[in-house]
């Protein structure tokens, strides 16, 4: 009987907190749904309301032909989706060799690895825009996929070499005997058994160049050329802030880096438990 | 050595990928396969900006224009000017590009700092680029029809050293705007005219409706100096002295920045004032949660909804009132290497003749809502500015609005931007007052500001 | 065969190849710009005129702003990454039970993550403005509050904002490489203490965290170069006002660059702020490479 009123005040206690939780990460959400569907009026008023006096769900629509927002939609796709695989196709074989091979300068490379991150992309831009002068690829959507991808590379190298080192190397010796090449080896039996390691790191990075601001800022001046965090500047203008429009559109960039992820969550944790961030 | 071939190719094949896009949900497994979608992908994405690219680099003329973002609909007005101006200059490429206020800066400085500077800037500023030797003079590629029309005080407060290094773009007066309704409720007669009226309505509203801001300030990093001119200059203190050099630390400035904080303090501001900028306050004038604001003349479209009148600046100390007047400015600046410099200057030349015509200046004035800085576009707004549209289908232009301020801004004060110490002192005086109104004291901030605003100049 | 082995040993430079070519051009070539600049003189709009030796250095090092600058960068980084690590920890704790609409708490967990960080903290900024913003309304309605509170009436309460903030948006990242390193934890090592009669402490002290220490280590440091370089935040909510009181490096830089005309100034910061990294990740090599060591 105890032992039970034990439990119910546990299980209690664990909803308190999940509830506490939620409505804490969702509140700003909240917001910016309630003000993206009020009128433009509305946002300054006397009067202030927690729900809109009037949803005008029609902000939702307008903001489609108000600015190309399904444009920097497409452009975000890219760009994200570009480096995600520039960044894996590089970080595989670099991982792969960090994990499976034995050489000189191994520590030192992990190091520049690391070091590579310590440098904010604010921090140079400068320089980046210098190098993408002299590389001809400013304003230009594969120059920014490069750069994406070359700062998330340590991330990548990191979480991949993790997931290889948990993987017991005697399959691929195995496929070796076989007759399968050190590629074949990688490729058929590496690389499937990593699958979930590798999701991840595909989210991180995913994730990390869909919400990468500066670099784009600078470099991509055409507007119709601007990723959605950087695009969605022109309702946050020079003479009025459009709220409403603002967040709107804003909620459509969260959306789909969130059913990207829900869509993957199985992969996700599974792979977060073969020790895919294991340094 | 077949290993390491094959590795090479896996490698040549990951390199050659650098164009790759496609969605990242591709699972790892299939990662040729997500590879080829990729790059297909590619190729239909990257088409727009590679014939982009090609266009630019033909036998035209490119120009690479950056054009402030006045409004919302900025991007419109020049996209149709572009091709416009095409039209009619087939040899010409016009690239213009709408950069926001917040990034104007950031990306102008990188570009300057690349070698990469626009042929043609819309800015405020011009004395650091006039330092560096990177402006064209402006009498190089100005017309002298274009010079006869632009209205002299404009013409001539872009001169640095004896030479004019800039045209005026446009000009804005600020006045203070108050909300009929709201001072009639709270029982203030007429808007203030003197800081005790301030002081004295503020508390009225206040006690009236404590929901309604009083009073709006913005000491931001945005636009702090605009503050700092409106209590000096109204109190008989300024930037400079009579004789034009830095007086930032003078009585009058002193007091000034106290009555800011005083006005924080008394809490007759939005909550604020250090890091919000005057658009929101501008909106909540709008809106009708604001009373009084010393804001721009384009208030005067954006706040249709109430019923507001438009009154000097208050002062202090029995000084005259001085309304403030803002003006951005366009410049060409020189390119060296330009492979033939007087196609490149008449270029330049067509452009501002075609800018300034005075059927599309006028156009542009009423579409932004911002005053003309030349004669024969001034007249034509004062009497008929209704033939023109405003941006984003806001209704025809309002000649009476073009009458009032531009015959204001004939009295207006501007700020001294053509000293080459201006930067740093609008940067300096923004922080002062930040600290001032943080609890610092006045005098010996702004004696700091100045000493090491002299130091520079030196 | 001879000519095989020499092969051999340049074969994982080949397949790192790709990987430091990217990393080379477009990190390296940007960072020795940086250094060059950091010594270099550069005038207000950004043109650069030559070596000035360190000029740059001394004029930051003069500047009491600096000083204030690097000393909020340090509280920044520890309150956030604390912070978050601990909440973090906490959450992804809870996560790991078996509880009726896990799944979905765990997507809403991810939220803050998937949002980019500008929208964050305009939303954010708009929450707590004290005129029309958010969390007034709400907390007045709600007849928690009775007038508007001024959320933000000096360079602390925004500072503190900002911190939270910056924990609101790194927990998510956390919590999921902590859950990782949980669930990786085989249940008979808590079923074996649980026999010794183990309480929830002991577990938590004994086995949990010795298990997910790799996970929780590789999580601290990534979030430390994260934080200790994060721009978006403080630039949004501030721009380091009132009074330069709120920067960081990364936004002080920033303002040195773009706003006061000193890129100069704004590299040494930049190279400054590197060294503070490199040297703490010099020490987390020492250690880490310790316990390589021990571990074998």
């Amino acid at each position: 009987m105890k032992k039970n009123k034990k439990e119910l005040i546990k299980k209690i206690a664990l909803y308190l907190f999940v509830i506490v939780l939620c409505v804490v990460i969702l509140y700003p959400y909240f917001v910016m749904f309630t003000t993206a569907a009020k009128d433009r009026s509305e946002m300054y008023a006397l009067e202030m309301t927690v729900l809109p006096l009037k949803w005008k769900w029609s902000n939702f629509i307008e903001i489609w032909s108000a600015a190309p927002v399904l444009r920097y939609f497409l452009n975000s796709v890219f760009v994200a989706g570009g480096a995600t695989c520039v960044a894996i196709l590089c970080g595989i074989p670099a991982a792969y060799a960090m994990s499976r091979m034995q050489f000189k300068g191994k520590t030192v490379f992990l190091g520049l690895v690391i070091m590579s991150q310590m440098f904010a992309p604010v921090v140079l831009l400068v320089g980046i825009y210098k190098l993408m002068t002299t590389l001809k690829m400013v304003n230009n959507l594969v120059g920014l996929i490069l750069l994406n991808a070359a700062f998330n590379q340590a991330f990548a190298i990191w979480l991949l070499r993790g997931t290889f080192l948990t993987i017991s190397p005697e399959m691929e010796q195995a496929a070796k005997i076989d007759g399968c090449g050190m590629v074949g080896a990688l490729v058929r039996v590496l690389l499937p058994m990593a699958a979930p390691g590798i999701v991840t790191t595909l989210i991180f990075v995913f994730i990390n160049s869909w919400n990468e601001y500066t670099m784009a800022l600078t470099l991509m001046s055409t507007d119709t050329l601007k990723p959605i965090t950087v695009g969605i500047n022109v309702f946050y203008g020079f003479n009025m802030i459009q709220w409403q429009y603002l967040f709107a559109t804003s909620l459509f960039a969260t959306v789909p880096v969130i059913i990207l992820f829900l869509c993957i969550e199985k992969h996700l944790v599974a792979g977060l438990t073969s020790g895919g961030v294991k340094g | 050595m077949k290993k390491i071939l094959a590795m090479t190719l896996a490698f040549s094949m990951v390199l050659g990928l650098t164009a790759c896009g496609g969605s990242g949900s591709s699972s790892s497994d299939s990662t040729t396969a997500a590879a080829t979608e990729a790059a297909t992908e590619a190729a239909t994405e990257a088409a727009p900006a590679e014939t982009e690219a090609a266009e630019a680099s033909g036998d035209k003329l490119a120009l690479d224009v950056i054009i402030s973002q006045y409004g919302n609909y900025t991007q419109d007005w020049w996209s149709q000017f572009e091709k416009d101006f095409e039209a009619e200059n087939a040899d010409v490429d016009l690239n213009i590009e709408i950069v926001s206020w917040n990034d104007l800066y950031t990306v102008v400085n990188t570009r300057i700092s690349t070698n990469q500077a626009p042929d043609i800037l819309n800015i405020d500023v011009f004395a650091d680029y006039v330092a560096d030797d990177l402006l064209m003079e402006a009498e190089e590629y100005t017309s002298d029809e274009l010079k006869a029309k632009i209205i002299p005080s404009f013409w001539n407060a872009n001169e640095m050293d004896g030479t004019v290094w800039a045209l005026p773009i446009l000009a804005s007066a600020r006045a203070l705007f108050y909300n009929k309704d709201i001072l009639e409720a709270a029982g203030v007669e007429a808007p203030p005219a003197t800081w005790d009226e301030v002081r004295e309505a503020c508390k009225k509203i206040k006690e009236y409706d404590a929901n309604i801001v009083p009073w709006s300030l913005d000491i931001s990093t945005d636009e702090g100096q605009a503050a700092f001119s409106y209590y000096t200059w109204n109190n008989g203190g300024g930037f400079v002295d009579a004789d034009g050099n830095w007086a930032l630390n003078s009585a009058a400035n002193v007091e000034a920045v106290e009555f800011m904080k005083e006005l924080i303090d008394s809490g007759y501001v939005t909550a604020d004032p250090y890091t919000e900028t005057r658009y929101p306050q501008q909106d909540a004038f709008a809106a009708g949660s604001l009373a009084m604001m010393l804001g721009p003349c384009n208030l005067y479209d954006l706040a249709p909804d109430i019923n507001f009148g438009v009154a000097p600046m208050p002062t202090n100390g029995g000084n005259a009132s001085v309304q403030m007047g803002v003006c951005d400015r366009l410049m060409a600046f020189r390119d060296d290497e330009a492979e033939d410099p007087e196609a490149r200057t008449a270029a330049i030349s067509k452009f501002f003749d075609f800018f300034y015509d005075t059927e599309r200046y006028s156009d542009y004035m009423v579409f932004e809502g911002f005053l003309p800085v030349t004669t024969d576009s001034g007249e034509l707004l004062a009497e008929n500015a209704e033939q023109f549209q405003k941006g984003g289908g806001a209704g025809e232009g309002n000649s009476e609005y073009f009458a009032t301020f531009c015959d204001m801004l004939s009295s207006c004060n501007f700020y001294p931007t053509a000293k080459a110490e201006w930067n740093d002192v609008k940067q300096g005086v923004i922080n002062a007052e930040q600290q001032i109104c943080q609890g610092e004291d006045a005098q010996s901030t702004l004696d700091a500001l100045q000493d090491e605003i002299m130091a520079l100049a030196q | 065969m001879k000519k095989n082995s020499g092969l051999k040993k340049l074969a994982p430079y080949v397949w790192m190849l790709p990987s430091m070519i990217l990393m080379a051009v477009m990190i390296l070539v940007p960072i020795v710009t940086v250094f060059q600049m950091s010594m270099s003189q550069i005038t207000k709009a950004g043109v650069i005129k030559g070596f000035n030796g360190g000029a740059n250095f001394k004029a930051v090092f003069a500047s009491n702003t600096f000083w204030h600058t690097l000393q909020n960068t340090l509280v920044w980084t520890v309150v956030v990454v604390g912070f978050s690590t601990v909440i973090g920890f906490i959450v992804a704790m809870v996560l790991n039970q078996n509880f009726r609409g896990r799944k979905i708490v765990r997507a809403i967990v991810v939220f803050p993550w998937a949002t980019s960080l500008i929208i964050q903290s305009v939303i954010w900024k708009y929450i707590i403005n004290a005129d029309y913003g958010s969390l007034n309304v709400i907390l007045m309605k709600l007849g928690i509050i009775k007038s508007a509170v001024n959320w933000t009436p000096g360079a602390n309460a925004y500072f503190a904002w900002e911190c939270w903030i910056g924990i609101f948006v790194t927990v998510p990242f956390v919590t999921f490489c902590v859950l990782s390193g949980l669930q990786s934890i085989d249940d008979t090592y808590y079923e074996a203490a649980e026999i010794d009669g183990a309480g929830f402490w002991r577990k938590l002290f004994e086995i949990t965290l010795p298990l997910i220490r790799q996970s929780l280590t590789v999580s601290t440091v990534l979030n430390i170069i994260y934080v200790f370089n994060s721009f978006p935040i403080i630039w949004t909510i501030t721009k380091g006002d009132p009074a330069d009181r709120t920067h960081t490096l990364a936004t002080y830089l920033y303002k040195l660059s773009f706003y006061s005309g000193r890129s100069g100034q704004a590299a040494a910061v930049s190279v400054i702020g590197f060294v503070i990294l490199c040297f703490c990740a010099g020490i987390y090599m020492i250690l880490s490479l310790r316990a390589e060591k021990e571990d074998q």
